[in-house]
Order: structure tokens, then sequence, then C-alpha cells
């Protein structure tokens, strides 16, 4: 199987996963359209740029503009890892931001009620 | 005798190791009020001061809210108007607890409010800004050009804790920064729901006493660091 191949084949899942988080997360209006756009933007940059790794680097390389070897195992392996590290990064940040939200929302409630009763 | 229709007023005051002038100002404003035509009332929010910040407030007349944890100036602000919005208010207003703000200011804040129509409408120290330090003058002038050039909100005086809200505001602004730094958010957040904001000068009093609470002007790099951060994760969703 071509390198370039499998390179798309490991990092399609991902990138298809957070393709669907961001659309789920619109759909049931936890994100603005805005946001939407932007992160479509760079998932779909990502996807783009794996698919035509290879005429990419074919091009480079037959206009002499890289000297680059040819993509290697050890690449696929290190822009997958890469790739997931920002999958998850992302995931992170937005549920410790859900996170953060709630701890800040349960914290208001609860002194206003306690104000409430000791009235 | 106040009239059935006047609109419920809540002012806010948020406070943090403020005992030595909360009183004062709690009772200030309830006199101001006392001469106007609204039904009102005055809630301290007490962020978890260490010394007897809310003893004194609750002595003083007011609603004290305390806070288990410090959560900074926009969380206790925050607690403040989610209480006039849960409890049917028609305006609220926030002010400092260290008697920076005129309760004149407020009245006059909460008329032009009704008057203009607005949504949000902030007290600006630099229409007229006679008594205030060069330093702080050069300093809230920096920090509104920088709210300006990050969200596009333009106001003389972004950092201004004398603010009135409708109960369009209060049902609808939320914002996310804890610290000093969501003065600016929270116009930023104003604007993108299409809240009508709006500015009328206020006077600022510096005495001893607030000049010493005062924010540092280092703080600004924290804030500016803090509306950065919250401008780009914006970006990425």
């Amino acid at each position: 199987m071509s390198r370039y191949l499998l390179l798309l084949l490991l990092n399609l899942p991902f990138i298809l996963a957070a393709i669907l988080s961001a659309v789920t997360h619109y759909k049931l209006g936890r994100s603005t359209r805005r946001r939407l756009v932007l992160q479509l933007a760079v998932w779909l940059a990502v996807l783009i740029g794996l698919a035509l790794a290879e005429p990419i680097y074919t091009w480079l390389f037959t206009n002499e503009l890289t000297a680059t070897e040819p993509l290697s195992l050890f690449d696929v392996v290190q822009i997958t890892a890469v790739v997931i590290t920002f999958y998850i990064a992302n995931r992170t940040r937005l549920k410790t931001q859900a996170l953060e939200r709630r701890l800040q929302d349960l914290h208001q409630e609860l002194s206003i009620r306690l104000s409430d009763e000791s009235k | 005798m106040k009239k059935a229709t006047s609109p419920k007023i809540c002012i806010v005051i948020p406070a943090f190791n403020e005992e030595t002038t909360v009183g004062g100002v709690v009772k200030s404003i309830y006199q101001a009020l006392q001469k106007s035509k609204y039904i009102s009332e005055v809630v301290v929010v007490d962020d978890g001061s260490k010394d007897n910040t809310a003893r004194k407030a609750k002595q003083s007349g007011a609603v004290v809210i305390s806070h288990i944890l410090n959560s900074g100036s926009g969380g206790a602000t925050a607690t403040g108007l989610s209480y006039a919005q849960q409890n049917g208010f028609d305006i609220a207003a926030t002010m400092d607890a260290d008697g920076q703000h005129a309760p004149e200011d407020v009245i006059k804040g909460i008329e032009e409010l009704i008057r203009r129509k607005d949504d949000l409408l902030i007290g600006s120290r630099l229409i007229n800004n006679k008594g205030m330090s060069k330093v702080k003058i050069f300093g809230n002038k920096g920090l509104s050009f920088i709210t300006y050039i990050l969200f596009g909100v333009n106001s003389t005086d972004s950092q201004s804790g004398l603010r009135i809200y409708s109960r369009r505001a209060l049902q609808e602004l939320q914002w996310e920064t804890q610290g000093y730094e969501f003065c600016s958010e929270m116009l930023w957040r104003a604007k993108q729901i299409g809240l009508k904001i709006g500015e009328y000068p206020i006077k600022a009093i510096y005495t001893e006493y607030s000049k010493g609470k005062g924010q540092n002007n280092w703080n600004a790099v924290n804030i500016i660091k803090s509306l950065l951060k919250r401008r780009i994760a914006e970006i990425f969703g």
C-alpha cells in the first residue's frame, strides 16, 4: 500500500470525527455559525493537505523547490501523532471550558440561594 | 411616595476586602435612591473577603450575597446581575465599593438609560477626566484602544465599573472571564448579541484609599493577555 494512502487512511477517522463533532455542536446550539465555519476550514485544510500530499511533494520536487526524501513510514507515524494530538487537545480544551462554565454557574447559584435562605 | 409603575432598580456592588468603605457606599446610594422615584434594592456581592465586608454591608441595609470562593470582579458582577435578573428587576447598575463613584452619577445613568432606551450604558470617567492622574488616563485609554483593536468596540472608558443594564441586557448578557478583563469582554459580548451600548460622562472620586486599592497599571498586562487568549479561543471554537 502506498505510504501516502496509509497516511490518509490513518488520519481520516480523526478528521471526520472532528468535523462531525463541530457540526453536532452547532446543530445542538452549543456553537456559533462562525465557529463552525472556522472549525470546518481548519479540518478541511488538514484533510486536503493530507489527500494531496503526494502530488504536492512531486510538484515541489520536480520544480526543485524541495530536496527532501519521499515520505517514510516514520513520517507517517509522526504526522498521524501530530493530528491526533491536535484533535485531543481541541476536545480537551472544549471540555475544560464547559466544566469551567458549569463550576462558575454552580458557585453563582449556590451563593444566591444561600443568601436567600439567610435573609 | 413611589409610583407602582416605577421601574425596579437593583444596585450591584461587587466587593473584596472593602470593610473600610462599603458601609458608606451603601448608605450614600440608599440616600440618593430615596430622593428618586425608583423602587430599589442594593446588593453587595462579597467576593470571599477575609475582612468584615459582608457584616458592614449588611449593617448598612444591603442584601449580601457571599461568594464561598474568591472569583474576581467579573464573577462577582455576574452573580449580582444574575440575582437582579432572577428577582425580576427592570434595571440594574453596578458600581465600585471603594467609593470611587458618586451616587448622583448612578441615578443620572439610570435616567439616561431610560431616556435613550439603551441596553448597556457605561459611565465614562474619561469624557471629562478632571482629577484623574495621567498614569490612570494613559492606562485606561490604552485598554480602551486594545478593546477596540481586539473586539471592535469603541468606548472611551472600557474599564469603568459604573454600568447600567436594561432588562434585556440582564437576560441575555453573559461573559466568561472572571477578573477585571470582564469589562472589555462584556462590551464585546454586548456587541455580539446586538445590545445598544451608550456612554455618559461621570466624575471619578479618588481618595487616598481608592488610589491604594485601585488597579496597578501593570495589571493591564494580565488583562491584555487574558483578552488575547479569549479572542484566540473564540477563533478555534
